[in-house]
């Protein structure tokens, strides 16, 4: 039986994944995530927790991803009636008006630029914890 | 034809190769050519034999000879006609020697329509004349160019003919002749450099010229003799080869007028037109022989020669460096080089392709000259003239100050233009200047009044009496261009053209190309920007991570490890900034208009919440502008930022901003009293990465002013700025209202 993590994390750059798992551990202990490097594994593996009934409480998504990309996942993600009310957070060092753009017109529900920075990783892990698994915890 | 109705209007029209009278220094006899019998016969016979001309006419040319007496070569005169007549040429014939009374003469014989004309003269020189002509001639030729030759020319004849004056007298293009050369006695006034009008040598008279080489009349005072003849149709005998032929009566009082008593001419000719006349005058009746003035003709004609040639040559040098000066342009235009260099600034400039003392381009947006021009104020005036008038490509004038009065104000310089249009829109022509040629023209007598009125209240026969010097004045003339300088002119003009066009297509070229390394660049800088930050986060990511995470790390660990984490920020920042300069070209601009009111103090909020500076801003007049909101905005942050950074270490920072409204633009400064910008840096402010000596201690990447400069050529706006050290700096922008 598979059991979905808290945050299923969408990351090709396994440094960024890496420090990622740090971050997390550093804002809660009991906070669980699952890493996948491109897009194709992403939606094989979100398939499967709904199969099983799982939902992860979060999902970060890389836009700049090797094949299929960030935003195709997503628009994927938003076909699955199942993960409807899954906040889904586009996470890319892009910038670019145009990608947030597009991003949030297919249904994603934050874009944010990705912090430099181990401390500045765990000050935005620590702001999306609090908003969307405390503040906003009747959504999950 | 009565005399009587001959006046100066009709000179042209006398018929003056048939007067039916001959100078009376030698007789005529005219043979039927296939009888030899006498049919006509000049009535002064009887001045050189015993018979009348009644008792001759009607006579074979044998019996002729019988009656007259000739004595010592015995031959018939019969036999030389027949010789002569075979031949088709009396060439070898003439002059026949021949006694009369004891006296020596020469017969010389013509043919004329039917008839034999046979004229007898005096035979005078006893002495060998070959030898001196062969002197002459080398005399004559040693002349290097055209004038000495001539001036030898006119030597030599008068010491072979001994008349008081002999002139060189050129026809020049309008048909009036001018003296080039003169060789006098000392006791007579010059007529070196006088001109004389074209009615003074008719048409008909030039064309006798062509025919015969040599002319005399032996004393215009003597009446010349009546030709008599019984043949019923009295048609005149046509005396066009005739040595004795009678003089124009119009021209004998031309000659007397002048004081002459005798002339003697020589033409000189040249591709087949009469080029000038050896004009000979003597105040006293002169006559010269047959062998002698034969001597002349044969001096004539290798003058002749020699001055086609040396005139050709004289010509040919001109071309060839004109030619050459061509070359010479072409190919520089042909080189990379800047089209006005590669035509003035060469060893041949484009002043040499004529003969030109001056020439003005206005090219490449400025007026270059060399030589003589008219001034810059002056040369404005004529282009835009030019610019109105030309229809064609080309412009040529010899008497500019008559079709353009302001051109009167340079006359010496420029009474003769050529001019090429380059480009009526972009204002591009060319202009050659020749000077005023003429100032005067001194006349032999004032050619407008050639017929006086006489005492009697008719007009007079004479052409004029008076010899008079007269000054004309010829004003705003120059020498004519001619055909080859046109040409050279006009084939210049085309390869200017070429050239101009050639480097257009490559400017056109370069430009795309520069354009596209543009874009890549942009695209170059965008996308390695964006790839340095994976691996920047990296870096300062992993360090932060060990820095916290690694308990056996100690504080010399700690703080070394820091500093990988302050460079990675550096270098974050770094690449923000470039990230932001190649995001510029990749934005298109817009002109909305935009309430700066609102702009500026957001701009200037943003920069001293960053900066946590205690810098105090103030803000003037804040007029809207046209512009794209965000580069806009960009620009003053920047401005901004760099007046309240460069301002925080003094006592009493202090920041303005506002903007006034001119005519086309809105002129906006910012203004701050912070250390300033050192004098000679100016052109390296808006360089990429330069930073001033004055600003180490102050963070800075040396992106900012390039971004703002960016955006200001984006938007055709301008900025510029003043500066003190320590002072301050004041930055300017015009921008679109």
């Amino acid at each position: 039986m598979i059991v979905s993590p808290d945050i299923f994390y969408v990351e090709d750059d396994q440094d960024f994944a890496f420090i990622m798992k740090y971050a997390v551990k550093e804002v809660s202990d009991h906070l669980t995530v699952t890493v996948v490097e491109d897009g194709n594994s992403a939606i094989a593996a979100l398939q499967r927790y709904e199969n099983e009934k799982h939902r992860p409480k979060l999902i970060l998504l890389d836009l700049n991803l090797p094949g299929v990309s960030g935003l195709e996942v997503l628009k994927r993600i938003k076909e699955i009636s199942y993960f409807k009310y899954v906040p889904v957070v586009l996470f890319s060092t892009s910038d670019n008006v145009k990608d947030v753009k597009t991003s949030l017109e297919i249904g994603a529900n934050a874009f944010l630029t990705k912090p430099v920075g181990y401390h500045n990783l765990i000050t935005c892990v620590q702001s999306l914890y609090d908003f969307w698994f405390t503040h906003n915890r009747s959504i999950n | 034809m009565n005399l009587n109705n001959v006046d100066l209007t009709n000179c042209d029209r006398e018929p003056i190769h048939i007067p039916g009278r001959i100078q009376s220094h030698g007789f005529l006899l005219a043979v039927d050519n296939q009888t030899l019998t006498i049919t006509h016969i000049s009535e002064n016979i009887t001045d050189f034999i015993s018979s009348s001309a009644g008792d001759i006419l009607g006579l074979s040319v044998d019996r002729f000879g019988e009656i007259a007496g000739f004595s010592g070569n015995g031959g018939k005169l019969s036999q030389l006609l027949t010789l002569g007549s075979t031949h088709r040429s009396f060439d070898m014939v003439n002059p026949y020697p021949v006694h009369i009374n004891n006296l020596d003469y020469y017969l010389i014989i013509s043919a004329s329509g039917p008839l034999f004309l046979m004229e007898f003269e005096p035979a005078t020189i006893e002495y060998d004349l070959q030898n001196q002509i062969g002197k002459s001639i080398s005399g004559i030729l040693s002349g290097k160019n055209l004038r000495s030759l001539l001036h030898h020319t006119a030597r030599e004849i008068k010491d072979i003919i001994h008349y008081d004056r002999v002139m060189v007298y050129r026809f020049l293009e309008d048909g009036h002749g001018e003296v080039i050369a003169e060789f006098k006695n000392e006791d007579l006034e010059p007529f070196y450099g006088l001109h004389y009008p074209a009615s003074d040598i008719p048409k008909q008279a030039r064309e006798l010229y062509k025919l015969n080489y040599t002319r005399i009349i032996a004393d215009v005072n003597t009446i010349s003799s009546p030709i008599l003849t019984r043949q019923q149709d009295n048609a005149a005998v046509d005396l066009t080869n005739s040595v004795l032929r009678a003089v124009s009566p119009v021209h004998i009082q031309y000659l007397k007028n002048m004081g002459v008593a005798s002339s003697f001419s020589i033409s000189l000719m040249a591709h087949g037109e009469l080029w000038g006349l050896v004009a000979c005058h003597n105040y006293k009746p002169k006559y010269i022989d047959y062998k002698a003035r034969e001597g002349a003709k044969l001096i004539g004609q290798i003058v002749s020669s020699a001055l086609e040639y040396r005139e050709d040559e004289e010509q040919d040098q001109q071309l060839n460096q004109f030619q050459h000066a061509m070359g010479m342009l072409e190919l520089h235009l042909l080189k990379d080089e800047r089209i006005v260099s590669s035509l003035t600034k060469q060893q041949f400039s484009i002043q040499q392709i004529v003969d030109a003392t001056g020439v003005a381009l206005s090219l490449e947006n400025e007026v270059t000259t060399i030589g003589q021009t008219p001034d810059q104020m002056q040369l404005r005036e004529l282009f835009d003239w030019l610019k109105e008038t030309m229809e064609d490509t080309v412009y040529y004038t010899h008497r500019l100050p008559e079709v353009f009065h302001p051109a009167k104000a340079y006359k010496g310089i420029g009474s003769g233009i050529i001019a090429a249009m380059i480009s009526k829109n972009m204002d591009e022509i060319i202009v050659w200047f020749k000077p005023e040629q003429i100032a005067t023209i001194n006349w032999a007598g004032n050619p407008d009044k050639p017929a006086v009125l006489s005492e009697n209240g008719l007009l007079n026969l004479s052409p004029r009496n008076s010899f008079e010097l007269f000054s004309q004045l010829i004003e705003n003339t120059a020498v004519k261009w001619t055909r080859a300088e046109i040409a050279n002119v006009v084939k210049i003009r085309e390869k200017i053209i070429d050239s101009i066009a050639k480097k257009a297509g490559e400017i056109r070229i370069l430009n795309e190309r520069l354009k596209r390394a543009y874009e890549e660049l942009d695209t170059f800088s965008y996308t390695i920007s964006h790839d340095l930050r994976t691996p920047l986060t990296s870096i300062k990511s992993f360090t932060e991570l060990v820095i916290a995470t690694n308990k056996s790390l100690d504080d010399q660990g700690k703080k070394m490890l820091s500093r990988v984490v302050a460079g990675a920020d550096k270098m974050n920042f770094l690449i923000n900034e470039i990230l932001k300069l190649a995001r510029i070209g990749k934005i298109d601009t817009e002109f909305v208009t935009i309430d700066m009111t609102k702009l500026i103090p957001e701009c200037a909020a943003e920069v001293t919440s960053a900066q946590h500076a205690q810098v105090k801003v103030t803000f003037g007049e804040l007029p809207a502008i046209k512009g794209t909101p965000a580069l806009i905005s960009q620009v003053f942050t920047n401005l901004i930022s760099n007046a309240v950074k460069y301002s925080a270490a003094v006592s009493q920072p202090l920041v303005h901003i506002e903007g006034e409204v001119h005519e086309e633009e809105v002129i906006y400064k910012v203004q701050d009293n912070g250390i300033g910008i050192a004098m000679g840096h100016q052109h390296k402010v808006f360089e990429l990465f330069k930073r001033m000596e004055n600003v180490k201690d102050i963070e800075g990447t040396g992106v900012g002013l390039a971004i703002v400069k960016r955006i200001i050529e984006k938007h055709d706006a301008k900025i510029w700025f003043e500066s003190e050290l320590k002072v301050g700096t004041v930055f300017y922008i015009a921008l679109k209202k």
